[in-house]
């Protein structure tokens, strides 16, 4: 009853509801969440804590939201890679 | 959790105690001081209360396995409970001109100033990591991560795992991934804390950690997972997500004995002490010679060289949840004692038990190799094309040339112009080998152990930075 329906990229991913977003990525094997933007070397959750950005997806058209430290909640919607241009940025990150 | 406005006006909440880090002592140091009437508030960036130990499972995996730490659960309701204002989802990541009221922001992008007369900073550890040739690789992640997500989402994460690094944290995260369901192909530690056998080391004289470590070898044996010691991690490799794994000789990284197919890889050698928010309330630091760590300089009751400001738990020194505890009820009590109230006999007992606990730690720190030493050997053999800072994908030589070139040896320096530490983690993954690094190019020559904190300590919001400066301006702005 707690398996519940989440959109990634458009598409539909079964998760758990109130687990975490990561692991509903590690479950369904999407080790990829987005490119390096110096490098674009693909990168996946790596600290799974908070402290090393590498797992930032877009939740529900807010950008820059670390899927480690989020819950699945039925019917949420995420976009994997860059944020879209029209979101407000991060700052603190570069001088 | 969004505070409601009778307890925030005007985007400032002010209490007697503001805890950050909701972890095991700053969980124990509120409940203590709630217990004794002072209004208090704990801020934490997770979207529940638990730190990393007390991590809450997910419904899901409450329902099917219950609790496996019942007592962090209990903790938090009677933190509840007791009327603490628990800030949830709060990420702090500033500290205004007065050096006293932290910015924060809540979980709608909203901006909150904090002030309170006792600051506690319990803002816990985070994993040591030593870079490597495809440790960027998807697929390659820290063994907490590996460990949250087998016992608080009942997932693993791979179903053929190597886990290495070093420390007695690798043995229960190997058996947790077991439990969920993986194949560990080994667990590979840098030291020879297990030879020649078990029985033969220091931890014999404390029985406890000898059961501990003894039920998981014996989980691990059960299972023919092989522990290999002297061995570290060398190299991954894979396309979209890691496949392959080195492994070389602990005392000559540069030469493989290994390789080892895998579709994840857990590597860590224990924990940090995050320090940041302790160093931007401008507390003195020093470095760890053993660890390398920079760690805050306290006194037996947390207090730092700010008054009125506090380090506990891991944020202060690695020891353990049982440390942790303890050193947030002594500051807590320390508190109450310089207030009027208190108990001179509990701030007695709990002093006794601090020391006991770090001297239990230094025990068991003594079995595995020094995480300084084991630095400046992975460090001095990190081949050069290696990506040190994750985040602004800079290699190793790119490290080494500013350091020579341009940089004179400075590790400051060397971040400007090579960019390293300079992204989102803001150094907390790379930053000790970079000043490994720039170390090495001046000729081994001590100097800071790493790059000194800046704010926001963590990437915020535009939002945020918008909405303080439609609030009251009263010389903070950011």
């Amino acid at each position: 009853m707690s398996v519940t329906r989440i959109t990634v990229d458009g598409e539909p991913v079964d998760a758990t509801a109130g687990s975490s977003l990561t692991a509903a990525f590690v479950a369904a094997r999407r080790w990829r969440l987005r490119d390096n933007p110096v490098s674009g070397e693909p990168r996946g959750p790596f600290c799974g804590m908070g402290v090393c950005f590498e797992c930032e997806v877009t939740v529900d058209g807010r950008p820059g939201v670390r899927a480690c430290l989020t819950r699945v909640v039925p019917g949420m919607t995420v976009e994997t890679g860059a944020p879209v241009e029209t979101g407000p940025p991060s700052v603190g990150t570069r001088p | 959790m969004t505070v409601s406005h009778d307890v925030l006006s005007h985007g400032v909440l002010s209490r007697d105690v503001l805890v950050v880090g909701g972890g095991p002592a700053g969980l124990s140091a509120a409940a203590r001081l709630a217990a004794a009437g002072l209004t208090v508030a704990i801020a934490d960036e997770q979207p529940e209360l638990g730190g990393q130990y007390f991590r809450r499972p997910s419904p899901a995996v409450l329902r099917a396995h219950g609790d496996h730490r019942p007592e962090g659960g209990r903790l938090i309701a009677r933190v509840r409970e007791l009327g603490v204002d628990c800030l949830t989802g709060h990420l702090v990541w500033g500290v205004a001109d007065d050096g006293r009221t932290l910015f924060a922001t809540a979980p709608d992008g909203a901006a909150v100033r904090l002030r309170a007369r006792h600051v506690i900073v319990a803002t816990g550890a985070y994993e040591r990591t030593h870079p490597f040739p495809g440790w960027q690789l998807p697929g390659v992640t820290t063994p907490g991560f590996a460990q949250h997500l087998a016992a608080a989402d009942g997932t693993p994460v791979g179903r053929r795992v190597l886990v290495a690094g070093s420390g007695p944290f690798l043995l229960p995260v190997a058996c947790s991934l077991l439990d969920a369901g993986a194949e560990v192909i080994g667990v590979a530690e840098a030291g020879h804390p297990y030879t020649p056998s078990l029985r033969a080391t220091a931890a014999l004289r404390h029985p406890a950690r000898l059961r501990e470590l003894a039920g998981y070898m014996a989980r691990l044996a059960r299972a023919r997972v092989p522990i290999w010691q002297g061995r570290v991690v060398t190299g991954a490799s894979g396309d979209d997500s890691v496949s392959a794994v080195t492994l070389a000789a602990t005392a000559d990284p540069s030469r493989p004995v290994g390789t080892f197919a895998v579709d994840a890889v857990c590597v860590g050698y224990g924990f940090r002490p995050q320090t940041e928010l302790a160093r931007l309330l401008g507390c003195e630091i020093r470095a760890d010679a053993a660890t390398g760590d920079a760690a805050p300089v306290t006194d037996a009751f947390g207090r730092t060289s700010r008054p009125g400001v506090y380090v506990v738990g891991e944020a202060a020194g690695i020891g353990g949840v049982h440390l942790a505890r303890a050193r947030g009820r002594l500051t807590a009590a320390h508190i109450l004692a310089a207030r009027g109230g208190g108990d001179r006999r509990e701030i007695v007992r709990l002093a006794a038990r601090t020391r006991a606990l770090g001297r239990f730690t230094a025990l068991g720190e003594a079995l595995y190799p020094s995480p300084a030493a084991l630095q400046d050997a992975l460090v001095s053999a990190l081949p050069d094309e290696t990506v040190v800072c994750r985040c602004e994908a800079v290699t190793a030589s790119d490290v080494r040339a500013a350091a020579t070139d341009r940089a004179g040896g400075d590790l400051n320096a060397a971040k400007s112009w090579s960019r390293a530490g300079m992204g989102p983690c803001q150094g907390r993954f790379c930053g000790f080998a970079v000043a490994g690094l720039v170390r090495a190019a001046r000729g081994g020559e001590r100097g800071e152990p790493v790059f000194p904190a800046r704010q926001p300590v963590r990437p915020v919001p535009v939002e945020t930075l918008l909405a303080l400066g439609e609030q009251e301006p009263e010389g903070d702005a950011a």
